[in-house]
């Protein structure tokens, strides 16, 4: 007779007459969301009702599960399997690791089962009392290539632990080889695991040794794992495509979906031999890798339909891998520690987080997600690792591409490193993020100490561009050749290849984002990392904005300052600066909700529903909490312009503040907007404002906790509410100046409607931060906590500097 | 479709300037009428200097 499973109403033959059996795998609590819902509130006729639905979309036998931490699996399982049996025409696959819940089912489901699984992880106790147990009340039992060294990798594990199964089964136990089903189990051939590569094949020839070496027995496979980490359209196909090749060796039974499964005869046969090179690993010698055209394959075929992004998870692979994708924290642990038990730690790294974390950034690269998002997706990442580090070897990771990432020398910012760090670390890499303002000295130390792969330097400052092309030689000379990645605001890939390049030994490349720097370590990896080449042919020459006229009127009265001299603000109400926010740039620049693909109506709807409340939030914090302190040091004084230098006078002392010429025309520079002393002179306003290091300690904190999405809104909330206050104290002194009368509070903030301009030090009129040398010798900002680094950077980072001039042609220009 | 004929707007996420294409840009001397999508490679805000793709389009 023919090896069957039955339920109380029909015998289904576990060999069918055109293979593989299909094996529902919906009912499964640990597999399906739903069905973990329904389960948790006690709904076991829905539960039912998902049973009943894959028979009717031609399942041949139904996977039960009902194994949940917290749950009484006992009750549950035998509950729904009483009902299983009265309703289902089709056998039952019980599903546990728990033999006193395997035993109780069996002796009440009044046909022959299933037992799914056994396998050899606990030495082999376990799988003795489930026989044991199939054998009196005759069940058909499911075993998992797992032995106390975890999943088997190879072909030769495999057959191994299958052969071991079987002595134990039929020659202790009294089991007929038939009354087996082997799973050889599969890893992903989509992560882009170097030792993943032949997964494919190794499962084929398990399968295939199997079928010859113990004769009678019978094959099982879960085929979707084959592709974690690829698209679901590309997943139908190779999913497809290595199931017919199982079968061909041999698989008897599958456990899918089956309303996902194509017939090999609807796939395109270039589709077919895409998926054939990757599950066998053909043709490695062309340039990209088998993975690598297979994905370049599929992004370039349109998605013919959207119904598969609404795909509900299936197994907790899966489901992990859509909750990172999603951002999703909820029910996280639980669902770690189910697949803990299938898995090893690395595994669930190597397999379902980094080939999410991937997925991610690829769906950024696309603009199809935004900045948030993939922070929000990160954050999962690093619970994820944490909460699985406890239970992995030290050795585990130690083979992890090493970076290190450092803000250069004076420079104080490092929202950008940082962001670079939680993109690197987050996909697998090991990061050494070494601060801020670190000497060469260090870098090189460090590079040393940790034997890094790679180095990461950042700095927003045109001054860290310096710094960055001048230490160049020093690494070169301390012996260093691995890449070195640099990063930040003053950057060109020009400045980058014509500048650093040249004194360095290894490869020094442009980064213009975090997702750069990410791709630039895997082409590291894949030893295809080259030096940033500028060609001056084929690069695009910006436009310079601006006036052009270069006649300033120089009979222009000079208003009459409030009062000549320095003064401190300290009593400032945050809300006054709540108009001048710039919101625009808020949301859609520092926060990175921009729109992007998505139509006015969507993006309209994702500003009032996540990023204005998020908004009003930190307004609401701000004024409960003292977020912000907003300080000003401010002055009038009376000066005149020589060439290109403002001259400044203070108590009969004289401060020069030179400023750059643009190198073409006009040829503006902001001395120009000053009378000269032949002309009269004139009065220049100066200030410096805070908002204080509060918020910036708060900052800092958000990122040591790894809350990478609050990180940056607080971070680029600091920083627009820092611009605000710099456009609110203009304002003022524009009133005082009484060149502001008609103004309306907030017309001028982007178009600069308004008379007179403002030039932040830093900024494109004057990039260079030395001025500030002469500007704290006078106004002394140290009143309201602001002082200098050596490289003339003001802290806290919330803090900016500016000379006003109120002529009516000065506007914003850069040299 | 409730949406009304697009203005063509592009707003700089990096400062908030928006372009008109009814308007053009004097400071980069870019005529009225021109349509975003046919400003020149080498155009950047005129205010901060963004390059084109740091803009969104507006409505």
């Amino acid at each position: 007779m023919k090896p069957s499973a039955s339920s109380l109403y029909q015998a289904v033959e576990l060999q069918q007459e055109i293979p593989p059996l299909l094996i529902g795998e919906r009912a499964n609590s640990n597999g399906s969301k739903r069905f973990r819902e329904l389960l948790l509130e006690d709904d076991y006729q829905s539960c039912l009702k998902i049973a009943l639905d894959q028979e009717a979309k031609g399942a041949h036998v139904i996977d039960l599960c009902t194994a949940y931490a917290g749950r009484d699996e006992l009750k549950d399982l035998t509950t729904l399997v009483r009902m299983c049996a009265q309703s289902l025409k089709a056998p039952l696959m019980i599903d546990s690791t728990t033999p006193e819940c395997i035993e109780a089912c069996l002796k009440i489901y009044p046909g022959r089962a299933v037992i799914n699984s056994v396998n050899l992880e606990d030495g082999g106790v376990n799988i003795r009392r489930v026989c044991k147990a199939a054998k009196r009340y005759g069940a058909a039992v499911v075993a998992l290539a797992i032995d106390e060294k975890g999943m088997a990798m190879t072909a030769d594990e495999k057959f191994g632990i299958a052969k071991a199964i079987h002595d134990i089964a039929v020659d202790e136990c009294g089991l007929r080889p038939s009354d087996l089903l082997f799973d050889c189990l599969t890893f992903t051939v989509g992560s882009g695991d170097e030792s993943l590569r032949e997964a494919a094949i190794e499962t084929i020839n398990g399968i295939r040794r199997i079928k010859k070496e113990l004769p009678g027995c019978m094959t099982v496979l879960g085929v979707s794992n084959i592709s974690f980490g690829l698209t679901p359209r590309a997943r139908r196909v190779l999913n497809s495509v290595f199931l017919h090749e199982a079968v061909s060796a041999g698989l008897d039974a599958a456990i899918v979906d089956a309303a996902k499964i194509l017939p090999l005869a609807r796939i395109p046969e270039e589709d077919r031999e895409v998926c054939l090179d990757l599950l066998f690993n053909r043709d490695t010698a062309q340039e990209k890798n088998p993975l690598m055209r297979f994905i370049d394959y599929f992004t370039d075929k349109a998605e013919s339909s959207d119904d598969e992004s609404e795909e509900s998870a299936h197994t907790p692979e899966e489901q992990l891998f859509k909750q990172l994708v999603d951002g999703d924290k909820e029910g996280l642990e639980d669902l770690l520690s189910i697949l803990r038990e299938r898995l090893k730690p690395l595994a669930i790294i190597n397999q379902v987080l980094v080939p999410a974390m991937r997925h991610v950034g690829e769906l950024f690269g696309k603009g199809e997600i935004l900045l948030p998002f993939v922070l929000q997706s990160a954050e999962v990442m690093k619970e994820s690792v944490t909460a699985l580090e406890p239970f992995m070897e030290r050795t585990d990771g130690a083979s992890a591409t090493k970076v290190l990432l450092a803000t250069v020398q004076g420079d104080v910012h490092d929202i950008g490193k940082n962001l670079v760090d939680i993109i690197l670390s987050n996909n697998g890499y090991k990061v050494f993020n070494i601060g801020i303002k670190v000497t060469a000295e260090t870098v090189i130390e460090k590079a040393r100490e940790h034997d890094v792969d790679v180095i990461g330097l950042s700095g927003l400052l045109v001054k860290s561009a310096i710094v960055m092309q001048e230490s160049m030689p020093q690494y070169r000379e301390a012996g260093l050749d691995v890449p070195i990645l640099l990063g930040g605001a003053a950057l060109t890939p020009k400045f980058v290849a014509e500048s650093c390049v040249p004194d360095y030994t290894g490869p020094v490349v442009y980064c213009g984002d975090a997702f750069a720097g990410l791709k630039a370590v895997r082409e590291h990896e894949d030893s295809t990392l080259v030096s940033t080449v500028y060609s001056e042919r084929s690069a695009v020459q910006t436009m310079k904005p601006g006036v052009k006229d270069t006649a300033i009127d120089r009979t222009h009265p000079v208003p009459s300052a409030p009062f000549v001299g320095r003064r401190y603000v300290e009593d400032i109400d945050p809300e006054q600066l709540f108009p001048y926010v710039n919101i625009e740039a808020l949301f859609r620049g520092r926060w990175g909700y921009r729109r992007g693909k998505m139509g006015a109506a969507e993006y309209r709807e994702l500003i009032t529903t996540t990023v204005q409340p998020l908004y009003e939030r930190l307004l609401h914090r701000t004024l409960e909490e003292g977020l912000i302190q907003p300080k000003v040091a401010y002055g009038y004084f009376p000066c005149h312009a020589e060439d290109t230098t403002v001259r400044v006078e203070v108590d009969g002392v004289r401060y020069d503040f030179a400023f750059p010429r643009q190198a073409e025309p006009p040829y503006l520079c902001i001395a120009d907007y000053f009378k000269t002393e032949q002309e009269g002179g004139d009065i220049a306003g100066f200030f410096v404002v805070t908002i204080g290091d509060r918020i910036g300690r708060e900052t800092a904190q958000l990122y040591e906790q790894n809350a990478y999405h609050d990180y940056l809104m607080l971070h680029g909330f600091s920083v627009e509410m820092t611009d605000a206050l710099a456009e609110y104290w203009h304002a003022v002194m524009r009133q005082e100046l009484g060149i502001g009368a008609e103004e309306l509070p907030t017309q001028g903030l982007i178009s600069q409607s308004y008379q007179g301009s403002r030039y932040g030090f830093g900024y494109p009129a004057c990039p260079d931060l030395d001025v500030h040398q002469p500007l704290f010798a006078f106004l002394r900002p140290e009143a309201i906590g602001v002082s200098l680094t050596e490289n003339m950077q003001m802290v806290p980072e919330q803090t900016t500097s500016a000379i006003v001039a109120h002529h009516p042609q000065a506007k914003y220009f850069a040299v | 479709m409730e949406e009304k004929e697009s203005s063509g707007r592009y707003i700089c996420v990096n400062c908030g300037y928006v372009y008109d294409p009814a308007q053009g840009d004097p400071l980069n001397a870019i005529a009225p009428g021109t349509s975003f999508d046919d400003l020149p490679a080498e155009w950047v805000c005129p205010m901060c200097y963004a390059p084109c793709s740091q803009f969104d389009p507006l409505d």
